[in-house]
């Protein structure tokens, strides 16, 4: 392989009069780093969305929902919370009443919002879903001066105290202590027994939920869960439980365990148990798709860039056709002209490959370090080497010397890099419509490096077919034509 | 070199023909030629007569259409592509008309590549080039380009290229018919030197008559054929 690599290395540095394969050899390794470099971009930052989903998910969300069909009550709901905490992985699990509600404000005459009431315990809570963390003010639903303010200065009679979602809050135009009418059941008129008369409870605002998580802050109200009881007639029961593993990633096995093992009597119901995948599906497979999506895409980019390489040795092996027969008059057999070319394609690719990697997780680490801060307007960046590029062509000359040239490849190359991060860094997750509803703020990364070493591989992969042909062809140029090639 | 007349290599009822689309072109119709080791033998004919196309042959780089060319009684054609380029490598040195040097390398690379492509000793190889163009005059031109050379000195880096891996024949073709006469002379008396130093059979196409009045034989061809 030394003389392979012999007249390949001098072909691809090609210094003298032959400086236009060169520059074609730049812009092949170009187009190989520019693939590499935004595939792997892509995939971090798609990586990095999901990623920050799951985290902000998983900060206020059960790992497993468990209730029965149609939300119906368990009879016994601590035993099944005993077989429940037995299983190894079970960390903490939560009681719960979910209901719905229609809710109008005080000086509202009119229903204003239909909201989920969960009724809590919020120690128990706490533990599952690190309830107190999210809320803006006590979490003491019985105990809370407010309720007493209520009770007192209005005279009012009030059932108990409710945290509000944040933006529910802002919504309806409540601020803490205001009082809240809700509508839970319908009940039979004192009046005329066939009517039915609205059961009004009253609650005071004690707090607001702010979790970022827009389900929760748009449309949920938490009481206490004694209180949800009471208002649905259902002492000591409750229709959902909700459960915190040691790690979120077992949630679908120990949810089939739950299943299985916490025993339900058939008039109850068949039991459910949901995991938080299950629960975010359609945007879990959304996100899973659109990473498939851009690696075939990608893949693609990367296969314009190895047609860009087959390109470019087609057109070397024109240049040499002379020189491979020369070779093959000095006894370089077939294999040894395959491999010339062969090497003179893979170096471009290994090339390619290497700077885009080096390109793709220096815009990731950019992107992911908050110090700078570009707008589109830096991608002028650009305008340098493009007016050097313009001046060179002007002159109608380089000035003498191979550093030059290698420099302002490197400008290049920097530039390109450099605009391409100010073009994607400045969109923010407000522009792709996430940010109303996951509330992220800046672009997350996060690079996965098994899926950079495969790119990496692939990248190569595809340079490496792709001087399959030209070399062949190169191969088989017969001799006593090529030295006679003009 | 004596009277001891052996043949090195043996040309049989060889035909050539080229193909223009249906159109048959025979330029060669039966050689038979018989080369003597150690021999300087001039392969002379008018132009267009198949010299050159003899020559390729002989140098294994162009097949017969039919017959046989053989290297010490074996048939070079038999030998798989690999074991051709390895013979042709070792047994059998080039020079052209046109230097054909290649112009990315220095004339020392350029004489040194023929024993590249097989030797895993880069340094010996070197100093075999080195010796090689302090013999053909060029020690002062070792790291220049082709480019950097005139003809004559170029033609002289393709001479010492032919020879870096001691052939046994040496096939030029028309090795002067590409320079003015001072240089033709300089370029003939290094080939006359080395033929009666080394014992190389060397096979000169031409048609220079200067020139084949001083070889040891004259094979002419007519009508493709040896007249």
């Amino acid at each position: 392989m030394k003389f392979e690599w012999f007249v390949a290395s001098r072909y691809l540095r090609s210094r003298r009069k032959q400086s236009f394969i060169s520059i074609i050899s730049i812009i092949s390794i170009g187009g190989v780093a520019l693939g590499v470099a935004t595939v792997i971009l892509a995939i971090a930052v798609l990586n990095g969305v999901e990623h920050g989903l799951k985290d902000r998910f998983l900060a206020n969300e059960a790992h497993i929902v468990f209730h029965l069909h149609n939300y119906s009550f368990f009879d016994n709901y601590q035993k099944r919370i005993e077989q429940i905490e037995a299983i190894d992985e079970v960390i903490a699990t939560s009681p719960v009443v979910l209901s719905q509600t229609a809710v109008f404000p005080e000086h509202s005459d009119s229903i204003q919002d239909v909201i989920h009431i969960k009724g809590v315990d919020p120690v128990l809570e706490d533990k599952v879903t690190g309830f107190s963390k999210f809320v803006d003010g006590s979490t003491d639903f019985l105990n809370s001066t407010f309720l007493e303010d209520a009770r007192l200065i209005r005279n009012e009679t009030i059932t108990g105290g409710i945290i509000l979602g944040a933006r529910l809050a802002a919504r309806l135009g409540v601020i803490k202590g205001d009082v809240l009418r809700l509508i839970v059941k319908l009940v039979e008129s004192p009046m005329h027994a066939s009517m039915l008369v609205p059961d009004l409870a009253n609650f005071v605002v004690i707090g607001f939920y702010e979790s970022e998580m827009a389900v929760y802050d748009n449309n949920f109200g938490f009481v206490h869960i004694d209180t949800a009881q009471k208002l649905y007639n259902r002492p000591n029961r409750v229709n959902t439980i909700f459960v915190q593993l040691t790690d979120a990633d077992l949630a679908p096995q120990i949810a089939r365990q739950i299943e299985d093992t916490v025993q339900f009597s058939v008039l109850e119901g068949m039991p459910d148990a949901r995991t938080w995948m299950e629960l975010q599906a359609p945007l879990f497979s959304a996100l899973r798709m659109e990473k498939i999506l851009t690696v075939v895409i990608e893949a693609l980019i990367i296969l314009v860039a190895a047609f860009n390489i087959a390109s470019t040795l087609i057109m070397t092996v024109m240049e040499k056709t002379k020189a491979v027969g020369t070779l093959r008059t000095l006894g370089a057999s077939r294999g040894n002209i395959m491999r010339i070319f062969m090497i003179q394609g893979s170096v471009i690719g290994l090339l390619g490959t290497i700077l885009g990697t080096a390109l793709g997780l220096s815009l990731c680490w950019l992107l992911s370090s908050n110090s700078v801060r570009p707008s589109y307007w830096y991608t002028f960046a650009l305008i340098v080497p493009v007016l050097l590029q313009v001046f060179i062509i002007l002159r109608r000359a380089l000035p003498r010397g191979g550093g030059w040239k290698f420099g302002l490849s490197v400008l290049w190359l920097i530039s390109i890099g450099f605009a391409l991060y100010c073009a994607v860094r400045p969109i923010s997750l407000v522009d792709l419509g996430l940010s109303q509803v996951y509330q992220m703020h800046q672009l997350p990364v996060q690079v996965n490096w098994f899926f950079v070493i495969f790119i990496n591989a692939l990248s190569f992969l595809i340079c490496w077919l792709a001087t399959l042909y030209p070399a062949w062809q190169a191969a088989n140029l017969k001799p006593v034509e090529a030295l006679q090639h003009e | 070199m004596g009277n001891t007349v052996e043949t090195l290599i043996r040309v049989i009822d060889l035909h050539k023909s080229y193909y223009d689309g249906e159109v048959e072109l025979p330029v060669l119709q039966g050689i038979d030629l018989e080369i003597y080791t150690s021999e300087l033998l001039a392969v002379v004919g008018a132009s267009g007569v198949g010299k050159s196309t003899l020559l390729h042959i002989i140098g294994t780089l162009d097949q017969p259409t039919v017959g046989s060319v053989l290297y010490d009684e074996q048939d070079i054609f038999t030998l798989p592509d690999t074991d051709l380029a390895l013979f042709r490598n070792k047994e059998i040195g080039f020079v052209f008309q046109f230097h054909h040097l290649l112009p990315e390398f220095t004339a020392l690379e350029n004489v040194a590549m023929g024993a590249l492509i097989t030797t895993r000793n880069n340094k010996l190889v070197y100093e075999e080039a080195e010796a090689l163009l302090d013999y053909v005059g060029l020690s002062e031109r070792l790291s220049h380009y082709p480019s950097q050379l005139s003809g004559g000195e170029r033609q002289r880096v393709a001479i010492a290229r032919a020879l870096i891996n001691q052939p046994k024949v040496v096939l030029a073709d028309e090795p002067t018919g590409n320079l003015d006469r001072r240089s033709s002379e300089s370029v003939l008396e290094l080939l006359w030197d080395l033929n009666s130093k080394s014992g190389q059979t060397f096979v000169i196409v031409t048609h220079n008559q200067d020139l084949s009045q001083r070889v040891d034989r004259v094979v002419q061809l007519v009508d493709g054929k040896v007249s």
